[in-house]
């Protein structure tokens, strides 16, 4: 079992908040491999599950269990072991270092545990069509491409689960497609989850189980 | 320099195996003149037991009349006195100072500062001038008269004395010439000699004080310009350590600002997976070598102080060192090693507080 949540809601929430909710008070059983959409309007938490999967809050009540250890016992130190090795993640809002370029961007992630030679950040830019900027500066760059960062970030070091969060919320079709072959590529090679939260159906994702938040 | 001037203040005094031996009287006032002034037994001992007095013994006088004269290579007489002190209290006490009853000859330990007075006056007088080793082959006739008898001696100076201002003679002769020639058992003395580790003390120096006891003025001046100079330069000590518990603040200020300010990517660090330890550790690395420049540059700067008090304002005195002082470089160590520790745990903490 790669990840179990069982009874989760936010401890913010108001109890009517959670009827209908196909992940909120429910016990979900994330198997390796799993190709998951979570499918949420906004405002149903969808972001905060994310954030409670890797460690940016903890204000909920109920239990995630991440490789049979539960959350709420990690320490700083515990999560940045699994944020490096068993937990990759595109932020809805990208999280980029804006005064760095984007080579140093990916550099970054990349040298924090290699898992790919420095030879496929190129590659990886040039399939999403961002090679040219790989100088720029990340904040002086457009939505669309630092996206497209961000999802080449997240593939640079070893996941067994990868977390989407609206991840082509700033893409055309064609650069989506793109970038959903991409990443569905790299968790092959990995045998990873995939984790993909969106405000509807993205038709291109073969999810193999469809939640609704 | 600290160091150098508790140095030069120990070394200010004549000191034998690290004590001060000083000679004290009670004061002769108008309200005590024509009293007897002299030490009792009791007033020793009270002497002797306090805590900053190691130890105490009294000058025995002669309680006859002595008259001392050179014969015919130095014409010259003059009364004198003769005391007696434990041998323990003398510098210089040569294997023949001892007096067996029947001895003709008594051996004498003469004031080096008495025989530097004589060379003043003696050619004023059309008297020779000795040195040390001459005097001490002259052979001197000692009369001593009291009202019980007369007796003559042959007195030979066996040694000269730096600390005792006296003509000191075995006590065995003093006792016997004392009893025999004046009838006296058991003198009183006028002087006491005291053995302290430091005739500088301020206890000792009230406590003489209070009892109306005189002291050697010299030493006792020099004392108290000594412990104000002491009071200013500790004074500046206690500043010197403010001035660092300050500066360590600012410095440890200055890295809070550091890191306040790059808080943002900070945070972006840590959530994409750096280790909080890690991060500060390659933080804290980074200041590593500001506190060397720091401290070296301070180190070169106290020392080149150091070198121009000692050349310019110490004119090179040999007992004083240009080099640093080993306490002085350990200090630097030490502070280094201080801020590199307590800032690293600084730096985590606030990692920590980032996660």
């Amino acid at each position: 079992m790669l990840l179990q949540i069982e009874k989760l809601i936010p401890a913010y929430f108001e109890p009517a908040q959670i009827i209908g909710s196909e992940i909120w008070g429910k016990r979900i059983d994330v198997l390796p491999g799993e190709l998951i959409k979570i499918v949420a309007p906004s405002g149903s938490g969808k972001t905060s599950l994310i954030h409670f999967i890797y460690g940016l809050r903890n204000d909920y009540n109920g239990k995630i269990i991440l490789k049979e250890q539960d959350l709420q016992l990690f320490k700083p130190e515990d999560f940045a072991t699994i944020r490096s090795k068993i937990l990759s993640i595109v932020f809805q809002d990208l999280r980029l270092f804006p005064a760095l370029t984007v080579f140093d961007n990916l550099e970054i992630k990349r040298q924090l545990n290699p898992f790919h030679p420095k030879e496929k950040i190129i590659e990886f830019a040039h399939r999403l069509g961002i090679e040219s900027k790989l100088q720029s500066r990340a904040g002086t760059c457009s939505y669309g491409e630092q996206q497209r960062i961000a999802i080449i970030r997240s593939l640079l070091q070893p996941f067994e689960m990868i977390m989407l969060d609206e991840p082509f919320s700033h893409l055309d079709n064609v650069n989506a497609k793109k970038a959903m072959e991409l990443i569905l590529e790299e968790c092959k090679s990995r045998n990873a989850c995939i984790l993909l939260a969106d405000l509807e159906r993205v038709d291109f994702f073969p999810y193999t189980k469809l939640l609704n938040l | 320099m600290f160091i150098n001037i508790q140095d030069l203040l120990k070394k200010s005094n004549i000191r034998k195996n690290g004590f001060d031996y000083i000679s004290v009287t009670k004061l002769i006032t108008n309200d005590n003149m024509g009293k007897d002034n002299r030490f009792t037994p009791e007033d020793i001992t009270a002497l002797q037991n306090q805590p900053f007095i190691d130890d105490a013994a009294p000058l025995i006088p002669n309680r006859f009349q002595v008259v001392a004269s050179a014969g015919e290579m130095i014409p010259f007489a003059s009364d004198i006195f003769i005391e007696a002190l434990d041998n323990k209290f003398i510098d210089t006490v040569p294997p023949g100072f001892t007096w067996n009853e029947g001895q003709a000859t008594v051996p004498i330990i003469f004031s080096s500062e008495f025989l530097e007075m004589y060379n003043v006056f003696a050619p004023s007088y059309g008297l020779p001038q000795l040195s040390a080793a001459t005097a001490s082959n002259v052979n001197i006739s000692l009369r001593c008269e009291g009202s019980l008898g007369e007796r003559v001696f042959t007195a030979q100076i066996v040694a000269f004395s730096d600390r005792v201002n006296s003509l000191l003679a075995p006590k065995s002769f003093v006792d016997w010439a004392n009893e025999t020639l004046a009838g006296e058992k058991n003198v009183k003395a006028s002087r006491v000699f005291l053995k302290t580790k430091d005739a500088n003390n301020a206890d000792l120096l009230q406590f003489l004080e209070n009892k109306a006891y005189r002291i050697n003025k010299d030493k006792t001046a020099f004392g108290r310009s000594r412990q104000i100079l002491q009071g200013i330069i500790t004074g500046l000590a206690v500043f010197g350590m403010l001035v660092i518990i300050l500066a360590l603040m600012l410095f440890s200020f200055y890295l809070q600002l550091v890191i306040a300010k790059s808080k943002q990517s900070l945070e972006l660090l840590l959530t994409i997976g750096y280790s909080p330890s890690w991060l500060s550790k390659k933080i804290a690395k980074q200041f590593i070598p500001v506190y060397f420049i720091v401290v070296i540059i301070a180190l070169l700067l106290t020392q080149l102080m150091q070198w121009g008090f000692h050349h310019f304002i110490m004119y090179d005195r040999p007992e004083l060192n240009t080099v640093l002082h080993w306490g002085v470089v350990s200090t630097a160590i030490i502070l280094i090693i201080l801020s590199i520790i307590t800032n690293y745990k600084m730096i985590k903490k606030l990692l920590f507080k980032l996660f």
